[in-house]
């Protein structure tokens, strides 16, 4: 299984090596692509466990898609492109609500599916935690 | 002819409100839309304007039932980030208040679940049993829902009467191993509402990312105090209950085995506890960095992503709770099912919207 652990980076087409911490395994790469790292966490048998969006000085924003297989925490940390990325729900079921939330939350797009308000009402503007007291990290995690 | 049936917010089954949206084909249920959002109180968004001890606090919040592993999990976080390390006397106590609360969740479930079954005297030993262990956790903390007994590098209290753990759990297991599991089991009534009712197969329970009991009753094996051992579990022996069946019995034969299994935990715990301090140091200074951390809840893993810019006030809290990802699986569980196991299926998974809306 650790063997095939360390093969997931160059699976998903990143060059970069997992960088091990206490709590699990960190893949750091900005222009990751999201679809096929889903394709291939799916297919390695692993469980979407969610994803933690902040947004960044750029004005874009900074993802961590967070995979459980079979107990090792997996992070892949990347970034939007023009405030959107492709959705993996089609993929992942388990991205559904995820998206769906960060969507309610930051007006986050994710491309490819519908987004209905899952913490909002129906016409409530998204973006509910934007605005001018919005708190905003640095790349890598660090403010 | 289909035909749609609006059901909630006031739920049926539970006090906290959710919207099942269900359309039939006669009694059979051919699709759910789930409405969750009335109690979004945006706590996320108020923990990033909260320094490190209030967070705390408004973290425990979240939920009035599993209040306790919240402040758990937040507090892991914030420690991994400061380097700080927990007294191990601490994370003993850690282990037994939140094995106490899985009880006294889990037997609240027991007894909701009785009550929409129809067996109301089951409901009565559920809650009987239930205020013993809020008694206890009362005696320790003061407080029956809240109990306050987490704080960034240890516990707030200590344990004054290790013996009452051991009588509790003791009353506890014998309740459970001589009553409910016979109850639950046996009667045919139970066995004719829970058997084969809203089957969850493996592949959708990982697909869809459920956890806790729900997931283990799918027959997948994943509890997080086994695979990432936090507190003092990586020193203590217990079983993890998994079945394969998928449906609402299951579900119900994985919790009462859990509640056996607690007790074994807190019965080692009070013997093996040391001698020491329980908590470190007042003020942390938390550095600049990101940290996650995740907990097995009474109804499966919860988690945390903190980030930290260097002041006393986090920049990122992210919280996953269990039931938002146990929610979504209702809907599979429900396509096909007759229309009056909707409440018994909902309730299967043990729901708390309160968690899932935060």
């Amino acid at each position: 299984m650790m063997a095939k652990i360390e093969d997931i980076p160059i699976s998903m087409g990143s060059m970069k090596p997992w960088e091990k911490k206490p709590e699990g395994r960190w893949l750091e790469d900005p222009g990751l692509d999201v679809e096929k790292m889903a394709l291939v966490m799916v297919g390695a048998g692993a469980r979407l466990v969610t994803v933690s969006a902040s947004p960044l000085d750029s004005g874009e924003f900074r993802l961590i898609y967070h995979w459980d297989l079979e107990g090792s925490l997996l992070n892949c940390v990347v970034e939007t492109r023009d405030g959107a990325l492709p959705g993996i729900a089609g993929i992942c079921p388990a991205a559904d609500w995820i998206e769906r939330e960060i969507h309610d939350y930051y007006g986050l797009n994710f491309t490819g599916r519908d987004l209905p308000p899952l913490m909002l009402n129906e016409h409530d503007p998204v973006g509910a935690f934007r605005g001018k007291f919005q708190r905003k990290v640095k790349a890598g995690g660090r403010a | 002819m289909s035909y749609t049936i609006p059901i909630g917010p006031y739920h049926p089954a539970l006090e906290e409100p959710c919207k099942v949206q269900v359309t039939c084909e006669g009694e059979t249920v051919r699709d759910v839309a789930l409405s969750v959002s009335y109690n979004f109180r945006g706590v996320e968004w108020l923990a990033e304007r909260r320094n490190y001890q209030q967070a705390v606090a408004l973290v425990e919040r979240v939920c009035g039932i599993c209040s306790n592993v919240h402040t758990l999990t937040f507090c892991t976080a914030v420690e991994r980030l400061a380097g700080l390390s927990v007294p191990e006397r601490a994370q003993y106590i850690r282990t037994i208040v939140v094995e106490l609360e899985r009880l006294a969740s889990h037997s609240l479930w027991a007894g909701i679940a009785a009550e929409v079954i129809g067996f109301q005297s089951l409901f009565m030993t559920c809650f009987a049993l239930r205020e013993q262990l809020m008694d206890l956790l009362e005696n320790l903390s003061g407080n029956r829902v809240h109990y306050g007994m987490n704080c960034i590098g240890g516990v707030t209290r200590d344990l004054v009467d290790p013996k009452a753990f051991l009588t509790v759990a003791g009353v506890v297991r014998q309740t459970v191993t001589d009553r409910l599991i016979p109850l639950f089991a046996d009667d045919q009534t139970v066995r004719a509402r829970c058997v084969g009712t809203g089957k969850l197969t493996r592949e959708l329970a990982l697909a869809w990312g459920a956890v806790g009991p729900t997931a283990r009753a799918s027959g997948l094996s994943e509890d997080i105090r086994r695979t990432s051992p936090y507190a003092a579990y990586a020193r203590l022996d217990f079983e993890v209950p998994v079945e394969t069946a998928g449906d609402v019995f299951a579900r119900v034969v994985v919790r009462l085995l859990e509640m056996v299994e607690s007790c074994r935990i807190i019965e080692q715990a009070v013997d093996y506890i040391p001698q020491g301090p329980i908590r470190g140091p007042d003020f942390v200074e938390v550095p600049p960095g990101e940290a996650v951390a995740r907990a097995e809840a009474p109804r499966g893993e919860l988690f945390y992503y903190v980030a930290s810019d260097g002041t006393d006030v986090p920049c990122r809290v992210k919280i996953r709770t269990p039931s938002f990802v146990n929610i979504p699986v209702v809907r599979p569980m429900m396509i096909g099912a007759n229309l009056a196991d909707v409440a018994l299926i909902n309730a299967s998974i043990d729901p708390c919207y309160s968690c899932t809306s935060r």
